[in-house]
């Protein structure tokens, strides 16, 4: 995971897309009590919550398909209550499903969206091409949607999305249902995505998957998102490292002789480092120190642990 | 890419574009498919064999008859009658169908407006029922060939066919923006074709029989005291007298037929009919439809000639001239069916904007946004 030394857009200002104290019921249901977040661009930031915790329901709004009961949403400087075509201009939105799109192929699929957001016919077709190839589906340009497999429809959704060149983009449980290399895949695609400076927004339930390609997180629960809170939870959970010696005794005794706070496992310690640099100072300490040192790791999956920990304190 | 993209997408888009561009998907979703030539060629093979079989029954022959347009206004009516039963399919699902298959919200989500989405679609929907008249229209042809219709009443009533379907069309759009059913809104889609097809001629009669009422009516009639001795009385040996029956006043109730799409074709095409003395008598079938409709609109004649002895060389009565200019002078009912239709048609095009325009405020309750 690329460690992240200061929570992501801290400062509004330099955020692709914030949201505050946005709220949304349906009727009597309260979906979302309270959300609030920011994303900056070229990162790609999780949104980790239940089922049913209204995560679904906020990407909707910042989708700008769903108007908040209260709350702004603002994308790069455009208000989407009070500028909403040119906010949703900005924004890419991936359902989480493609549709059925029936007899449609796969080029006229994301022609028709290029051209809806405006782009001119010979451009559109262009550009839907240039997308196709690029995630694998030029041989299907032709070939109905509807024959795609789950993988490749994902992609095909995530080219949609994208046609317009937005700065920001909303994936709503992109990888559920896909085989770990479709998955592997799109992790590959989003972070190219995130290097060209988009900044992307993701749920999803598979937290061991997201572990590896976020930099960020935001959680939600019961409709309200957690935030300081959970970033230094998350934080701290970034930082454990499990250390594992041949001889845990010696390991141990090593370690009781430095100064970052640590405890014992069965197979060695846990240590908390201060980032990854210290990781490595650790490392050459225990080894300058003659441990034979097996294996040192980050402890886990840090948004798990931060998950699990957060829904205890829910419950 | 990203600055040259941004520039064409921040400029204002053609609306006309938009539509045709939703139109076109639209077209391609629903319409391109083997299936739905075979719809064509079905509607169109059914509209053949009807005008075929219609000829031959009326005629004995296929040309030669004098029909008094029977059989043009019969296929007319056979291919609106059609028309309507095909036309709801093409909209009534349209919107929550495409809520349902998630191909709704990624379009919301783009900068087509709802105006363009809903214009967009009720355009394919037209163009598709356009497509089954176009199927109808050699049978159509041959129908006014056979029943000497003029060409001008061939073609306005084409033109008001085609108005019909639009009609028809929309309403089903609005249905189904506004209800979060597909089955819900095809039936009650069907259900309003039924209210207007149908329901409308019904309701006029049961109106017809309500609006009876004690009616005083002058007759013009051969006097009490004639000597019928003297033999067959002339006009001059008539005298008028009143009379109270109960009579019909449907003069409160026409307007119920002008709503129906069948009087509104009849009505609308234009008749050479001799419409003078000779009630019903040469008269074409749609050019009767339109005639009784008018009269129904006028009411009850306050008089009426029984002194009709040695009558084929006599003057009508002033009264009759009267009634009959009254009659000719009436204005077309077809102008408050269309005007009708289209404040449906527009309100149901008003409904299904609203309830496509993003952000959603309200939600209808049953749907998703995605």
């Amino acid at each position: 995971m690329d460690v992240v030394d200061e929570p992501a857009a801290a400062d509004p200002a330099d955020a692709a897309l914030t949201a505050t104290g946005v709220r949304r019921a349906f009727g009597t249901v309260q979906a979302v009590v309270s959300a609030d977040l920011a994303i900056a661009p070229g990162q790609v930031t999780a949104l980790i919550g239940p089922n049913g915790a209204g995560k679904t329901t906020l990407m909707l709004m910042l989708a700008g398909l769903l108007a908040p009961d209260a709350g702004t949403i603002t994308v790069g400087g455009a208000n989407m209550r009070r500028s909403p075509v040119k906010a949703r201009t900005r924004v890419g939105w991936m359902p989480d499903t493609l549709g059925t799109w029936d007899s449609l192929t796969c080029l006229e699929v994301v022609t028709t969206f290029a051209r809806a957001y405006g782009i001119k016919a010979t451009d559109a077709r262009a550009r839907a091409f240039e997308l196709l190839t690029r995630f694998q589906l030029a041989e299907f340009a032709s070939r109905p949607a509807r024959v795609l497999s789950r993988g490749q429809k994902q992609r095909l959704s995530l080219a949609r999305a994208i046609v317009h060149d937005p700065a920001v983009l909303i994936l709503d449980e992109p990888a559920s249902g896909l085989d770990p290399r479709a998955r592997a895949e799109l992790r590959t695609v989003l972070r190219e995505l995130a290097a060209e400076g988009k900044a992307i927004l993701i749920s999803s339930h598979v937290l061991a998957e997201l572990d590896e390609m976020v930099d960020d997180a935001v959680f939600m629960f019961a409709g309200s998102t957690r935030g300081t809170e959970a970033s230094e939870h998350l934080e701290r959970a970034r930082r454990r490292y499990s250390v594992i010696g041949l001889d845990a005794a010696a390991l141990q005794k090593a370690l009781a002789a430095q100064t970052r706070a640590w405890e014992t496992t069965e197979a060695g310690a846990i240590v908390e480092v201060a980032d990854a640099a210290d990781a490595a100072a650790l490392n050459a300490e225990l080894v300058a120190a003659g441990v034979a040192v097996a294996a040192l790791a980050p402890v886990g999956s840090a948004l798990e642990s931060t998950y699990l920990s957060l829904e205890g304190e829910q419950r | 890419m990203s600055t040259a993209t941004q520039a064409r997408t921040s400029r204002a888009r053609a609306t006309m574009g938009g539509v045709w561009l939703v139109a076109a998907l639209e077209l391609r979703l629903r319409v391109r498919s083997g299936k739905w030539i075979a719809a064509l060629i079905a509607f169109g093979s059914l509209v053949g064999i009807f005008t075929l079989l219609l000829a031959f029954a009326v005629n004995g022959q296929m040309f030669g008859g004098d029909d008094y347009g029977v059989i043009f206004g019969t296929v007319v009516f056979f291919v609106l009658f059609m028309g309507l039963l095909v036309s709801p399919t093409l909209t009534a699902t349209s919107i929550n169908g495409d809520r349902k298959d998630g191909t709704l919200a990624p379009l919301q989500a783009t900068t087509l407006s709802a105006t363009t989405i809903v214009l967009g679609k009720l355009l394919a929907a037209w163009l598709a029922s356009l497509a089954f008249l176009t199927v109808a229209l050699p049978f159509i042809v041959i129908g006014a060939v056979v029943s000497h219709a003029p060409f001008w009443t061939a073609v306005v009533t084409v033109l008001v066919l085609a108005f019909e379907l639009l009609v028809i069309c929309a309403i089903g759009m609005g249905l189904s923006a506004s209800l979060a059913g597909t089955a819900a809104s095809a039936v009650l889609t069907y259900l309003a074709v039924a209210t207007l097809a149908v329901l409308t001629l019904v309701f006029f009669g049961l109106g017809t029989a309500l609006s009876i009422q004690p009616t005083t009516t002058r007759i013009y009639d051969v006097s009490y005291d004639y000597d019928w001795a003297e033999g067959e009385p002339s006009i001059e040996d008539c005298e008028w007298r009143e009379e109270t029956w109960e009579e019909p006043h449907t003069e409160y109730v026409w307007w119920l037929l002008a709503a129906n799409p069948f009087v509104i074709v009849a009505d609308a095409a234009p008749a050479e009919d001799d419409f003078d003395r000779n009630f019903y008598d040469d008269q074409t079938m749609l050019g009767s439809i339109k005639y009784a409709v008018r009269e129904a609109r006028l009411g009850p004649a306050e008089f009426q000639n029984w002194c009709y002895y040695n009558y084929g060389d006599t003057e009508a009565l002033p009264e009759e001239l009267q009634r009959a200019e009254e009659l000719q002078e009436l204005s077309a009912v077809w102008p408050w069916g269309i005007g009708f239709h289209t404040l449906l048609a527009a309100g149901s095009v008003l409904i299904a904007i609203r309830r496509v325009k993003v952000p959603y405020g309200k939600l209808i309750s049953g749907t998703r946004v995605a």
